[in-house]
């Protein structure tokens, strides 16, 4: 982020009015704070996720084109301990970069109940948020948090690899504190998932595969 | 006592593998002009995966995959010495010889692709027949290399090889270190020779449908597998080690040719590093046994 | 019927027992009955009673194996005239006997394939085992004509009493012979068919035992007539390596192009035959060659009667039609996993103590691109094991029969679990078998194996210790099962065979998932796998089969079936005779 950019006397706060200042204000003391109510084991497991972070190379929509770059050289991820990961079974995050549409939601179901918890879903663009672009499109879903949990949203359309290492930084602070938490969410909360992804694919939904796992609490 | 022998040898191989695999993505990240993630990088991977809450099987075979996979890597490193005139840190070299970890080395694979077969992905199944395609091919000239050497001197004992050496085989034999050199790019899996785990090309090849504590076991038995292989050549042909310091060097300085190799060169496919592997390696590894041979009669 | 079998089977075992502990032999001059200087006898030499075990031992599995086929009368006498006339082989002290068995052999074999093989494939059959019995025969009257015997002891003074050419002329001839029942590449246009077509519970004996009497003939031939040991750098020497290395490698690479289990398991035999054959070209490869012969049948057996079972259940012989069966039939799988453990000679199994033994000798001798080249062939052997397993057990089935299949009966298992304790055995104490194997080097006058105790493998340039290998080996596997299974993480099982990571996709049955039969198949871009896999030595026969017709319709010219031509051909045949009889 480039600093200098706001000239002096000139600041943010200036733009907000009061309901917004309030918000603005508790959301950076949210990032800011350090609730530590883990207990030492999650600290230290939590600590070593955040520093090992596995991408599922999946590009689901328009907004992919911004994650190659966020890979390589330039902007090079692979600092913060970020790298492509090939298989869902293999991966940490998904990276839902755009719109979706039905054809590729039921992809992007079916590859995030095969990746293997703590799982985490970091959401590009602002077609994941209200439907962006394309929010009368027939084809397309317009708030991703029905279907799937989100830790993070990365806004833009589409985002910058910088505002995309951010989001990937901030991902990292709420995996320490223990906050993202949006695989037991999802497990919680299943029917309602399920209800929402039903009503949009029809009888080409997923296969509910892992829906009878949550009810095992043993096994080798 | 032989048990703390083969501990320090097997956690030498833990940490020094994990460590030079994390300076593996950092060499290689400056190779490409950008700064890469820490040395201790790997470490945090296989962290994360044995922290993972949750890993998936396919029944008890798949299970066992990587545990074979595992006890084939640890074998084979008990089997070689890490010190040519030392009593420490002698493994049970002296009760299994050169042509015992030839074969073990081929142990591990085996059984993993085992439990690989198992899990039903085909893309997994596929990436198992290009790795035993590309073994065969890449054991040719490391073969004709080896068995020149055990001729020369007289003896299959890794120890003796590497005791032997006045002048470095490197220096001595240098058409057969050449061949051995190529195989050997190929058995640490670098480019031009990698295209067994294609990461999206094949869905990572055999390493397709493990998870979580699984893949965590198969990072390991990577680190301690390349470790091992690195001891052999250095013991072969790098006229083995007199101390720590002297075998940390000498590996590290193998290993960094390799990940030189491995990043300027794309990738082969199966059957052209089965063409190239069998011709142009082998005739330099011929070549050097037979003046190795025919010369110093 | 199969009662009977085995018991005569466990007699037979116990008769062949007692003649390794108490030998004994039988004499017989022929001359009483006008016959002059022709000798016979039988005896139980050691190197016989080697043999003579492989053979009870695989006759009694084989009559165990047999217990859920229904089979003529006819066919069991068949098996037992067999079984006897490869006694004769073994323990004949004169070659006479020894042709009258192989012959014997060579008819009943015949006679046992025709129940089962297709016109084409039995002809092919009688065709090579028929110019193999006449061109021993050629050498074994050769051979007479050097000493007036056919007996064993005056065998290689014959052999030194015949003039250089007849002596080349005798070791070709046998070579031919012995080359054809191995399967030698070249000759063994016959044999993949015929293992591939026999009945399931037969193949394990042709497999097994039947290559093995060649091979006890090439050991005699090459000890006890030629004395190999004399002639160290002759063209016998470099016929036989290369002969068996060239077999190796070419089948090997053959086996990759099949479909059908058994044509797989017929090219490894040739490949497994090629090996002993290559080291039996130096006297001191005589303990190698014992070794991997004793091995191979082991595993052979082994092999062939697990197949066995998996056809019997699934009615299925082709790859493509398999797939999946690990978890309906798991006895089986483990036995099939340690049959090919050993069959890739990996260390802590059977199969590496002979391949070791194997790679010594040709390192003492210096042959050192043979061995790369061996011990190439040997690693390229991986891929069609693999085939074998992924294809049958693993990957998916690719039937509605398969997913509901039960486990083999229990017939089927014993002689498995028989063969997998003794292959277990043996690898774990490979020097088990190192005094056994002495008294026969002793009594072939060839240098003996050091004897270092009974779990260490120990030969003249080094040793391995078979136990330390198999418990290294299982320590570090409990300890790692152990660590692993104390893991946090918990262990989801796959609700089915589809879920898979497919790319997001979700694949239902008819998605073509198993890939089994096509496996080894793209090795066709490779150059000279590429030359091996297209030419093929039917082109020969064929090519050879038409030149008969061709000189056959030229001999129609003369004997063209019409009276006149005919009887005027007799008469100038009759004018010719008279006129060199008057001379």
């Amino acid at each position: 982020m480039q600093e200098g950019f706001i000239k002096e006397g000139f600041t943010q706060e200036s733009l907000l009015d009061e309901t917004h200042l309030k918000e603005q204000k508790q959301m950076e003391s949210d990032l800011n704070s350090d609730t530590s109510h883990q207990s030492s084991v999650d600290y230290l497991m939590n600590w070593f996720r955040k520093r090992s972070i596995f991408v599922l190379a999946y590009g689901t929509g328009c907004g992919a084109i911004e994650m190659p770059p966020t890979f390589t050289s330039r902007y090079d991820a692979e600092r913060l301990g970020i790298r492509g990961a090939a298989t869902p079974r293999q991966a940490d995050v998904i990276i839902v970069s755009g719109y979706c549409s039905y054809k590729t939601l039921r992809r992007i179901i079916r590859t995030y109940e095969q990746m293997s918890n703590p799982k985490y879903v970091l959401a590009l663009g602002s077609c994941t948020i209200n439907g962006g672009m394309y929010w009368d499109s027939y084809n397309t879903i317009k708030k991703l948090e029905e279907y799937l949990p989100v830790d993070m949203y990365v806004n833009g359309c589409m985002p910058r690899p910088e505002s995309i290492l951010e989001g990937f930084i901030a991902l990292q602070k709420e995996i320490a504190e223990g906050k993202a938490s949006s695989w037991q969410k999802y497990e919680e909360n299943y029917e309602f998932y399920r209800k929402n992804q039903e009503a949009v694919l029809g009888s080409k939904v997923a296969p509910a595969y892992d829906a009878d796992w949550y009810l095992y609490d043993g096994g080798l | 006592m032989i048990i703390f022998d083969l501990l320090g040898m097997l956690l030498t191989a833990y940490f020094v593998g994990f460590l030079y695999y994390g300076l593996y993505r950092n060499i290689t990240a400056r190779f490409q002009r950008r700064i890469g993630p820490t040395v201790l990088q790997s470490f945090f991977d296989s962290i994360k995966f044995f922290s993972k809450d949750e890993s998936t099987s396919h029944g008890w075979m798949f299970y066992l995959g990587p545990v074979i996979m595992t006890t084939g890597a640890v074998m084979t490193l008990f089997f070689i010495p890490f010190f040519y005139e030392s009593e420490s840190f002698r493994g049970l070299s002296q009760y299994g010889n050169l042509f015992v970890v030839l074969y073990l080395i081929m142990l591990g694979p085996l059984g993993n692709a085992m439990g690989v077969g198992v899990s039903g992905s085909p893309f997994a199944a596929m990436g198992i027949t290009r790795g035993l395609t590309r073994m065969f091919a890449m054991e040719l000239p490391f073969y004709i290399a080896v068995i020149a050497l055990m001729s020369i001197n007289h003896s299959a004992d890794i120890a003796t090889i590497a005791a032997n050496q006045t002048t470095i085989n490197a220096f001595a034999y240098p058409l057969l270190f050449i061949g051995a050199l190529f195989s050997f790019i190929a058995m640490m899996g670098n480019s031009p020779f990698d295209v067994v785990g294609a990461p999206v090309e094949v869905y990572s090849g055999p390493a397709a449908e493990f998870s979580g504590k699984f893949l965590g076991l198969l990072m390991s038995q990577s680190s301690i597998m390349s470790f091992a292989k690195l001891v052999l050549m250095v013991n072969l042909f790098l006229g083995g080690a007199g101390g720590f310091i002297e075998l940390l060097v000498k590996t590290f300085i193998l290993f960094l040719f390799v990940i030189a190799f491995g990043s300027i060169y794309g990738r082969f496919k199966t059957p052209q590093s089965v063409d190239f592997l069998v011709k142009v390696p082998t005739a330099i590894a011929v070549a050097g046994l037979l003046l190795a041979t025919l010369g110093g009669q | 019927m199969r009662m009977f079998t085995i018991v005569i089977s466990i007699l037979t075992l116990y008769g062949v027992l007692d003649l390794s502990v108490a030998p004994a032999s039988w004499h017989m001059d022929l001359a009483k009955i006008g016959l002059e200087n022709i000798a016979i006898g039988v005896h139980a030499t050691a190197l016989s009673n080697f043999f003579a075990l492989l053979v009870a031992m695989s006759f009694m599995i084989i009559s165990i194996t047999t217990y859920h086929y229904k089979l003529s009368k006819g066919f069991y006498f068949l098996l037992y005239l067999l079984t006897a006339s490869l006694m004769l082989i073994v323990y004949s002290a004169d070659y006479l006997l020894f042709f009258i068995g192989w012959e014997v052999m060579s008819i009943t074999t015949y006679l046992l394939l025709s129940y089962t093989l297709t016109y084409k494939a039995l002809v092919k059959y009688i065709i090579f085992a028929m110019a193999s019995a006449m061109s021993l025969l050629a050498a074994i009257v050769i051979l007479y004509s050097g000493a007036h015997s056919f007996l064993y002891a005056d065998a290689h003074h014959a052999y030194t009493a015949l003039s250089s050419t007849l002596q080349t002329v005798f070791v070709v001839l046998m070579l031919f012979a012995l080359f054809v029942k191995l399967g030698m590449i070249g000759l063994h246009y016959w044999l993949v068919d015929s293992y591939s077509q026999s009945h399931d519970f037969f193949t394990p004996f042709l497999s097994a035992v039947i290559s093995k009497m060649a091979v006890y003939a090439l050991i005699v031939l090459l000890v006890q007539v030629i004395d190999i040991a004399a002639l160290p750098n002759t063209w016998i020497v470099y016929t036989l390596a290369l002969t068996g290395l060239m077999s190796s490698i070419i089948a090997n690479f053959k086996a990759l192009n099949e479909d059908s289990i058994k044509r797989v398991l017929a090219y490894s035999s040739i490949a497994q035959l090629g090996y002993i054959v290559t080291v039996l070209s130096f006297a001191d490869g005589m303990s190698g060659a014992l070794y991997h012969s004793l091995i191979h049948t082991l595993v052979k057996l082994l092999l062939f009667i697990n197949v066995a079972g998996i056809i019997y259940m699934t009615s299925k012989s082709k790859f493509s039609e398999l797939g999946g069966l690990i978890y309906r039939m798991p006895q089986s799988f483990v036995m099939l996993l340690i049959g090919i453990i050993v069959l890739a000679g990996m260390p802590p199994l059977a199969g590496f103590a002979s391949k070791y033994l194997i790679y010594n000798t040709l390192l003492e001798h210096g042959n050192l691109l043979i061995l790369s080249a061996m011990m190439f062939s040997s690693a390229s052997a991986f891929l069609y094991i693999y085939k074998l397993i992924y294809g049958i057990y693993l990957g998916h089935p690719t039937s509605k029969k398969l997913e509901s299949i039960q486990e083999v009966p229990l017939m089927f298992l014993i002689p498995q679990y028989l063969l997998s304790a003794i292959l277990v055995i043996i690898g774990t104490f490979p020097g088990l078998l190192t005094g056994y194997f002495n008294t026969i080097l002793v009594e072939l006058g060839i240098k003996q194996l050091p004897q270092e105790g009974i779990s260490v493998l120990a030969t003249q340039n080094g040793s391995y210790n078979g136990f330390i290998v198999i418990a290294a080996f299982m320590v570090v596997f409990m300890l790692v099962l152990l660590i692993l299974l104390s893991l946090r993480s918990k262990v989801k099982e796959a609700k089915d065979r589809f879920d898979i990571a497919y790319c997001g996709e979700v694949p239902n049955e008819g998605t073509h998932l198993h890939y089994g039969y096509s496996m080894g198949k793209e090795l066709k871009r490779v150059g000279f796998i590429a030359t091996i896999l297209k030419n093929s030595s039917s082109h020969f026969y064929e090519y050879l089969s038409k030149q008969l017709f061709a000189f056959a319709t030229f001999f129609r010219k003369i004997y063209s079936g019409n009276l006149s031509v005919n009887f005027n051909i007799a008469m100038i045949f009759l004018l010719v005779l008279l006129l060199w009889g008057l001379k």
